[in-house]
């Protein structure tokens, strides 16, 4: 019985689809890096969930390719007709149906998991000024959830500075852990990207307006802040690290630049002083022209209480 | 709207007779002038197609436009800077726009009049819809040169120039469109297998007028 | 003066050619022959992709250390704010159009495109628009550096007191391709509804013909709204308004909506040629139909309906509110249905076929599977909060990479291959075209399959010098890069070789259907000496004799009815 072989195969070949996408699927948590908060954890899942479909998919149509490419070559000169199927009602629906239910499944899931993410601040980020209510008014009308700490996070070009509760700025992020942390995004001249890899999270911020994210980290440890939309010149450099410490460390800390600042060097002003030895030159505009602008970024005020 | 052309030539009278100016010119350049009569095979019904699409195109950018102005004006709480008042609608743009949109009027009669052969009404309707239309933009120089604002006067300058800018560019075209097709018109022979011209520079009059009064609508009325 | 209706074959500004023969100087004139357009087309897009392609190198080369070496960052910047330009606007959308204003009207049975020297008005703004842009590298300041999306403010941040810059440069061409291409929209749309030979129903146009025409469409719909961005910018830029500065008032999030409202089509205007392209080429090689021509037809209708409302997944981390992240992460993945009817539908064409491995057919065949990977971390990325993670990393270089190179450049090369002996009359050598495939192929897998794991790991897009963790993907992504490079030369032997010195093509050298074919290689200046009546549905593999003569004899209905 010819026809229930070619059943029992490919009853075979889904299943083993199925084992080696899912294996490809548990993999998929190795790709990425640390999870430092419980969104994380979320956000691994449906990639995780995600990797599986995409190879099942992959894995099932590249195979029939290559099968046919193994095992129905044409002689050289047979130009003559395969098989003379235009077509099939019902596998035409079938394939239509299938992928129509795999995208509602993914759909369900991406905003199942978007809900948990509890990226609260994310509500209402676009503010209509409608109503003229002062901004601060605004912030305090979508804020999603208590937070222990508010810091603002003041982005310019090219570096990140954070003014914390007890009004001290400055280049280092600090962040107790297990808490949950309120961080209002703000960008002087040009866009920039919030973006830490180990907290699954990514959050433009826009000059002019307030957008703020809460953060709840859950492993200590050191990351980088990177700014992930790009803003010209020295995009690349601006980076600031990121601590994730006990709450008594993070006040410590606190007290220790609020007595004394940390002064921190300036990537994007350093390399302009002393710019890399690059085989092509060109000297164009970089923004970062004249010495004032070194002598500010550096100033003390930077550093500590204003 | 895009009516196809009857072909059976109408009695033309018109002074320029091409065919004989041509003859008049060496054979290596004869082939650089334009030659009247257009082409036998029916360009009309896919010309006005093209053209139909090319306007159903061009008004995105139109609503590109429209689009950023409501955002802008929806999401700004003092929309006119301090001491600075918005375009009236005042009577003389009120004129302007009567005059504007019912030019659109007057170019369709003309059209049909060379439907129907006449060809002198179609040159004297012809011509007062391109003077309609450059009354129009004169007007519209004058309310420019009136207002108290400018270009960079926030955002309610930048809007309200760059969009009647842009219009008054197509009325403009749309004019220098008319005079083009009025001058052809003394070509002998030139609209005996039709006129496809005539009938996209109508068209995109409507269009142009069409523009103006959502424009209007927006600028003035909200 | 007469007024024939064939006054194109004398119309005395273009020189005489006889039918059997591929003059190159024929290209260098003006001419209004969609045949001679679309070559110029091809060929100068080509440039401009070598061009493109050795901004890419130079990208590489920079990268594949953490530090800065090679090239400084503002010329880093500039290299890929241009590579992204160069090669959506000067490459691949416009190669399309080239190949769509040659290959269109012998498809459908007309005799030229529906306004001919409109046509050659849109070709000829190619060069000089491009020529612009690439210009700019001289000025001063040298050329635009804020990426292909050129996003406000930071686009308006320009030298102060220079009016003359890059990012004006940039504005201007970009308007200049953008009327070249709706007007070669308007020109396609008219020549495809209007100009179809007798017989020819919508249902009986190769698929490749519904492709262009949706994309086509999408251009008129979608791309007049970039327009209207770039004149809002460049006001902005040059004459001092505020539209998109927020510290003045204005909103560049506007600016942003515009632009994606544009360019997420536009990727499916890239795209949907090279669906086109698999459609024709597949069954060409395994002998069989298409299988389900009709779904896949209508399919790429579907794709460009469904992509007008996709836009805003490339704003999910900007200032976008919850309810449109998930709405248009919902319509993201929609796409994956019509496109899933496609690549189905290719997969079920090569099944139980012939299969004959020539170039087209191996480039058909691996550009199809990698548009697969391409497409799942596609949709993927519209998982709006799986995409918080990787947005503007180099998982979103490496998705869409896999598409416009590994799919549509290598869709491209399987086109230039198949219609090669059409187009010149000659074959070309089918060993340096395997060579060229397979160096292809394993490059761009090199380069471009990294990337992922990069993005995964963090590594963000527009930088030149990266952290140091990320060094060892980065040099096996250079090293591919390098491969690439490499790949491109036995092409160019391979197509100049031929092109002087190939053996005679026939008329159909792969025995495929379809009127192109059926017309001498290369077609004569009208095409067909007669225009054909069609009465054949496309694909009719088993008939290979489709658009014969002796019509009457021939039963291609029945074979239309002949389901599985
Ligand atoms: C021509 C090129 C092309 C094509 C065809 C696509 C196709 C798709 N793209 Fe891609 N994309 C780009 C070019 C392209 N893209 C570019 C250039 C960018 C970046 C621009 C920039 O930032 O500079 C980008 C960026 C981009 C983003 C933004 C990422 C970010 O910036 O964070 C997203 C997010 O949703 C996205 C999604 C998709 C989806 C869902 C498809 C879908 O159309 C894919 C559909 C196809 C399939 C899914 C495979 C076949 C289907 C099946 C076999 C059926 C079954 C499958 C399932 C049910 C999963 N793309
Ligand atoms: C649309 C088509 C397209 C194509 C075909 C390609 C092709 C390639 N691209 Fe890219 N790319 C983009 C579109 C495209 N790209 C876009 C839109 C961006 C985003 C830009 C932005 O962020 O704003 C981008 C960004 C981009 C980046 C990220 C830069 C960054 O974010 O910092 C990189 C990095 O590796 C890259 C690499 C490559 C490589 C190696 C190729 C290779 O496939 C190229 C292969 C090239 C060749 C095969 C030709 C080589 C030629 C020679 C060696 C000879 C030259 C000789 C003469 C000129 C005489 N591209
Ligand atoms: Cu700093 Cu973007
Ligand atoms: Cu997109």
């Amino acid at each position: 019985m010819p026809q229930f072989f070619e059943y029992f195969l490919l009853t075979i070949f889904i299943a083993g689809l199925i084992f080696i996408s899912h294996w490809i699927g548990q993999q998929a948590y190795t790709w990425m890096p640390p999870q430092a908060t419980a969104e994380a954890q979320r956000v691994d899942d449906l990639f995780s969930f995600l990797t599986t479909i995409g190879a099942f998919i992959l894995l099932g149509l590249v195979s029939m390719m290559l099968y046919s490419v193994l095992f129905y070559r044409a002689k050289p000169d047979d130009y003559s007709e395969g098989h003379p199927s235009r077509g099939n009602a019902k596998l035409e629906i079938f394939w239509t149906i299938t992928p129509i239910l795999l995208v509602a499944w993914i759909a369900f899931q991406n905003i199942n998991i978007y809900k948990q993410l509890n990226i609260l601040g994310l509500k209402q980020i676009v503010q209509f000024p409608l109503d003229a209510a002062p901004a601060e008014a605004a912030m305090v009308q979508n804020t999603p959830k208590p937070a222990a700490e508010t810091i603002q996070v003041i982005a310019k070009q090219w570096n990140w500075r954070f003014r914390y509760p007890n009004d001290v700025i400055n280049r280092e992020l600090h962040l107790p852990v297990n808490e949950s942390t309120r961080l209002n995004l703000q960008a002087e001249e040009v866009i920039h990207g919030f973006y830490i890899p180990e907290f699954r999270l990514r959050q433009d911020a826009i000059p002019g307006r307030d957008i703020a994210i809460v953060v709840t980290p859950i492993r200590t440890g050191k990351y980088r802040l990177q700014d992930a939309e790009f803003s010209g010149t020295y995009f690349a450099l601006m980076q600031a690290d990121v601590y994730v410490e006990s709450r008594e460390a993070y006040e410590r800390w606190l007290a220790r630049v609020a007595q004394q600042p940390i002064e921190l060097v300036d990537a994007a002003v350093a390399e302009q002083s002393r710019s890399p030895r690059t085989l092509l030159k060109t000297g164009w505009y970089t923004g970062l022209s004249d010495s004032a602008s070194v002598a500010d970024s550096l100033s003390p005020k930077d550093g500590g209480n204003s | 709207m895009t009516r196809s052309p009857s072909t059976s030539p109408h009695n033309d009278e018109s002074p320029i007779n091409l065919e004989r100016i041509r003859q008049k010119f060496p054979r290596w350049l004869r082939r650089f002038l334009p030659s009247g009569g257009g082409s036998h095979e029916d360009h009309h019904g896919k010309g006005m197609f093209g053209f139909t699409i090319f306007l159903l195109s061009e008004s995105i950018v139109f609503l590109s436009f429209f689009f950023t102005y409501a955002v802008l004006r929806l999401t700004t709480p003092n929309w006119l800077p301090a001491g600075i008042s918005g375009p009236e609608p005042s009577t003389f743009v009120i004129i302007n726009t009567v005059i504007l949109l019912s030019s659109s009027l007057v170019i369709q009669l003309a059209e049909r009049s060379l439907n129907h052969h006449h060809l002198k009404q179609f040159r004297w309707l012809w011509l007062l819809t391109a003077l309609m239309g450059t009354y129009f933009l004169i007007g519209q120089g004058i309310e420019w040169s009136q207002l108290h604002f400018g270009l960079r006067t926030g955002l309610l300058g930048a809007t309200f120039y760059i969009l009647t800018g842009f219009h008054g560019l197509h009325v403009l075209s749309g004019v220098i469109l008319q005079v083009i097709m009025l001058v052809r018109s003394f070509i002998r022979g030139n609209y005996n297998q039709g006129h496809f011209g005539v009938s996209a520079t109508t068209l995109f009059w409507h269009f142009v007028d069409g523009i103006w009064v959502i424009l209007f609508s927006l600028l003035y009325l909200w | 003066m007469t007024h024939s209706s064939n006054e194109g074959a004398t119309n005395p500004l273009e020189p005489e050619r006889s039918n059997q023969q591929f003059n190159w100087r024929y290209y260098l004139h003006f001419s209004t022959d969609h045949k001679v357009i679309g070559v110029q087309y091809m060929v100068t897009t080509f440039t401009f992709f070598l061009i493109g392609g050795l901004l890419a190198m130079l990208i590489r080369g920079e990268l594949v250390t953490p530090e800065l070496n090679l090239v400084d960052r503002p010329l880093y910047n500039a290299l890929f704010t241009l590579h992204g330009t160069v090669m959506i606007f000067l490459w691949i959308i416009p190669f399309n159009a080239g190949l769509a204003n040659y290959l269109v009207p012998l498809m459908i049975g007309a005799r030229d495109m529906a306004f001919p020297l409109l046509n050659a008005l849109s070709f000829w703004l190619i060069p000089p628009a491009g020529i612009l842009l690439i210009s700019s590298f001289l000025l001063p300041n040298g050329p635009a550096q804020t990426g292909w999306w050129s996003y406000p403010p930071m686009s308006l941040q320009f030298p102060p007191g220079q009016p003359i810059n890059g990012q004006l440069f940039w504005i201007i061409s970009l308007i200049l391709l953008g009327i070249s291409s709706i007007m070669g929209a308007v020109n396609f749309v008219t020549t495809i509804v209007w100009l179809r030979a007798p017989g020819m129903t919508f249902f009986r146009m190769p698929v490749f013909v519904w492709s262009v025409l949706s994309a086509q469409l999408l251009q008129l719909i979608n791309l007049p709204s970039l327009t209207g961005a770039l004149i809002l910018l460049m006001f902005d830029l040059s004459l001092g308004t505020n539209i998109f500065k927020p510290l003045e008032g204005g909103d560049p999030v506007i600016y942003q909506h515009l632009f994606w409202f544009y360019s997420h089509p536009a990727v499916y205007i890239m795209a949907l040629p090279a669906f086109g392209i698999f459609a024709e080429v597949l069954p060409a090689f395994a002998r069989n139909p298409l299988f389900g021509y009709r779904s896949l037809a209508l399919a790429s209708l579907g794709i460009a309906l469904v992509s007008i409302f996709v836009w805003v997944h490339h704003m999910f981390a900007s200032a976008t509110p919850d309810w449109m992240r998930v709405l248009f992460a919902i319509t993201s993945m929609l796409v994956a249905i019509p496109t899933g009817v496609k690549a189905f539908g290719w997969t079920a064409t090569i099944w139980k076929g012939k299969l004959h491995l020539d170039t087209p057919m191996l480039f058909a065949m691996g550009g199809a599977a990698m548009f697969l990977f391409g497409g799942i971390t596609g949709v993927m990325l519209a998982a709006n909060s799986f995409d918080l993670h990787v947005n503007n990393t180099y998982f979103v270089v490496g998705h869409f990479h896999y598409i416009v190179f590994n799919t549509i450049t290598m869709a491209i090369f399987a086109a230039i291959y198949f219609w090669f002996p059409k187009i010149t009359g000659r074959m070309f050598a089918e060993g340096w075209g395997k060579l060229h495939f397979w160096l292809t192929f394993i490059g761009a897998n090199l380069t471009f399959f990294p990337m992922h794991p990069l993005g995964l790991q963090g590594m963000v897009r527009r930088v030149a010098s990266y952290p140091s963790e990320y060094q060892g993907w980065n040099i096996i992504a250079s090293l591919g890069g390098f491969l690439l490079g490499v790949s491109v030369l036995p092409f160019i032997a391979n197509a100049i070789g031929s092109i002087l010195d190939g053996p005679r093509a026939t008329d159909n050298p792969w025995e495929a259907t379809g009127l192109e074919w059926t017309t001498s290689s290369p077609p004569p200046r009208d095409n067909f000496a007669e225009i054909p009546q069609v009465i054949f549905p496309p694909y009719n593999y088993g008939n290979p004799r489709a658009y014969g003569e002796d019509s009457a004899t021939q039963s291609g209905e029945e074979v239309s009815s002949h389901n599985e």
